[in-house]
């Protein structure tokens, strides 16, 4: 009895100290780290089908809201690994993320899944068509790319040094709201709920500079839009009080903090400085049910910055079918690293 | 092969459940405001349901193949059916290029037609830009935007749409205003007839 306790007090000692080890390392040595853990995995073909060559420009924007099916992916599909290799591969992205950016990747991913099942359509939808590619060599120094993504999920995350770039990324969701082991799951719900009470909180003033006049049908800047600025309309944040200005900051961190803790603190900090001259603007229904997605768009725009939020017709429901946009038009693709 | 069309768009709404946009004709304009022109970048995506429409009016032959002359046609009609004015006055664009998807991309709905177009400005200052656009209007949404100009000295001053975005009106600053457009030099050269009166008066009074 003593020995098996013994033996169980070891083994939960050594799992605690690698737990540490794990939490204690910098984030881009545990990415890198995952990344070689998940390289390890495979076999030379696998290999040579998920790396690229950094520099391989037609991978970098192979990516769509699209599904699989019908936007081809390169890379290694989750539904070609055995279960080591997926969970290494999760691993990797669990890694690059943060705790929230993880959940939010998994309930999209649990939606498709859902779509399937309940689409019916197996060869367009499901946890099985999401791909994963490397481009360039996993390091702690030099730039690196890592890839995620299926249908309504693009994640590029850009490893250079310290730093971890996410844009451009798109995250979208349908169904929006699901039901799984009994609990309401909504993937893109805080961007909703934050947003909505960001409007809330507008002055009459603020709102009717805020609300354009007309209807935004889809994603201006979305899949293929590489590097666009276009002129931005609606509040500037320098009108907004300070309240206003941290809500707004926090709607934005509901993409910037997808990212790995690390890297999202100096974005944010990135946008904060560039707050003033961003931009907060929306069209559609002002009002949402409480614990419901609404059926408006909005748009945020800074310096450094593009986020949209776009909710789509196709299956009629726009509430339950939601594509957004994740940018830094001047830095997409980490660009900026990278050159230098 | 009208037929054809009609066939393949009833099997693809056979599938169940779809990612994209099926009957609507989604039509994003970007501008880019250059020196002397503005430059419009039309993307064309139909969806799968309005596909046969749209398709009607490319592949006019109906062979099931989209000729290099049946694209340069469609995207002249397109450009016909826009209403184009720069200062008041209804300008012509220019057809620059035309790109087509594969023929089965458009027929999975996600084939995006590229048609860009350019509109002269004469001179620098204030410009008023007016797009509206008609075709296929009872299927379309539109989207239409302006690029931040890359110009030094040039900015935009005002955008105004109608509900759908079917109608877009800019308002732009262009480099060195003409004279007539500039405040100061009204006010200059009234201070100057001001002053050459005054000075004609004081002239007067001392020959008296």
């Amino acid at each position: 009895m003593n020995f098996v306790l013994g033996r169980a007090a070891r083994t939960f000692a050594v799992i605690s100290l690698s737990i540490w080890e794990v939490a204690a390392q910098p984030a881009t040595s545990r990415v890198v780290g995952a990344a070689n853990a998940f390289l390890g995995t495979l076999d030379a073909k696998q290999r040579s089908n998920v790396l690229f060559g950094f520099d391989d420009e037609a991978q970098r924007v192979r990516w769509s809201n699209l599904p699989a099916g019908a936007v081809k992916r390169a890379g290694l599909g989750m539904g070609d690994l055995s279960p080591a290799q997926r969970s290494a591969a999760m691993a990797l992205v669990s890694a690059a993320l943060s705790k929230r950016g993880f959940e939010k990747v998994q309930q999209i991913m649990d939606g498709d899944e859902m779509l399937k099942t309940n689409g019916g359509n197996r060869s367009m939808f499901g946890k099985d068509l999401f791909f994963i590619s490397i481009l360039g060599t996993p390091s702690e120094k030099s730039p690196w790319m890592l890839q995620f993504g299926g249908h309504h999920l693009a994640l590029n995350v850009t490893i250079a040094g310290e730093q971890g770039i996410l844009t451009p990324s798109l995250t979208a969701a349908q169904p929006a709201m699901y039901t799984l082991n009994g609990k309401t799951v909504r993937p893109l719900g805080q961007e909703n709920d934050k947003a909505f009470a960001l409007l809330a909180a507008l002055d009459e003033g603020q709102r009717k500079q805020a609300v354009l006049n007309y209807k935004v049908a889809d994603l201006v800047l979305g899949p293929g839009q590489d590097g666009k600025q276009i002129q931005p309309e609606g509040l500037k944040a320098s009108a907004m009080n300070d309240k206003q200005r941290a809500m707004l900051l926090d709607v934005i961190s509901e993409w910037a903090a997808i990212v790995h803790d690390s890297a999202a603190a100096p974005r944010m900090a990135e946008i904060k400085a560039g707050l003033g001259e961003t931009w907060f603007a929306w069209s559609g229904p002002t009002t949402v049910e409480p614990g419901r997605n609404g059926t408006a768009y909005f748009r945020i725009q800074g310096p450094k910055l593009v986020i949209e939020y776009s909710p789509q017709r196709l299956g009629g429901d726009l509430s339950n079918h939601i594509h957004t946009i994740y940018r830094d038009p001047t830095n997409d693709y980490g660009r900026k690293p990278a050159a230098k | 092969m009208r037929c054809g069309w009609a066939v393949l768009t009833l099997a693809v709404f056979s599938g169940g459940v779809h990612a994209h946009r099926l009957d609507e004709y989604l039509q994003a304009a970007t501008i880019s405001l250059e020196s002397g022109r503005v430059l419009v970048q039309l993307r064309l995506a139909p969806g799968v349901a309005v596909l046969p429409v749209v398709m009607a009016g490319i592949d006019r032959d109906g062979d099931g193949v989209v000729s290099d002359g049946e694209q340069r046609a469609y995207a002249e009609r397109v450009l016909g059916d826009l209403a184009i004015a720069v200062d008041g006055a209804r300008s012509k664009p220019e057809l620059q290029s035309v790109k087509f998807p594969k023929l089965d991309a458009l027929k999975e709905g996600l084939g995006e037609i590229q048609v860009e177009f350019a509109v002269a400005v004469h001179g620098g200052g204030a410009h008023r830009f007016v797009i509206e656009n008609h075709h296929q209007r009872a299927i379309s949404v539109y989207l239409v935007n302006c690029l931040v100009p890359r110009e030094p000295g040039v900015r935009v001053t005002a955008q105004n749409r109608d509900y759908k975005q079917s109608r877009y009106e800019l308002e732009y600053v262009a480099g060195a205003a003409p004279w007539w457009q500039d405040g100061m030099a009204w006010f200059v050269a009234g201070g100057c007839l001001l002053l050459g009166r005054l000075g004609m008066l004081w002239w007067k009074r001392g020959h008296r």
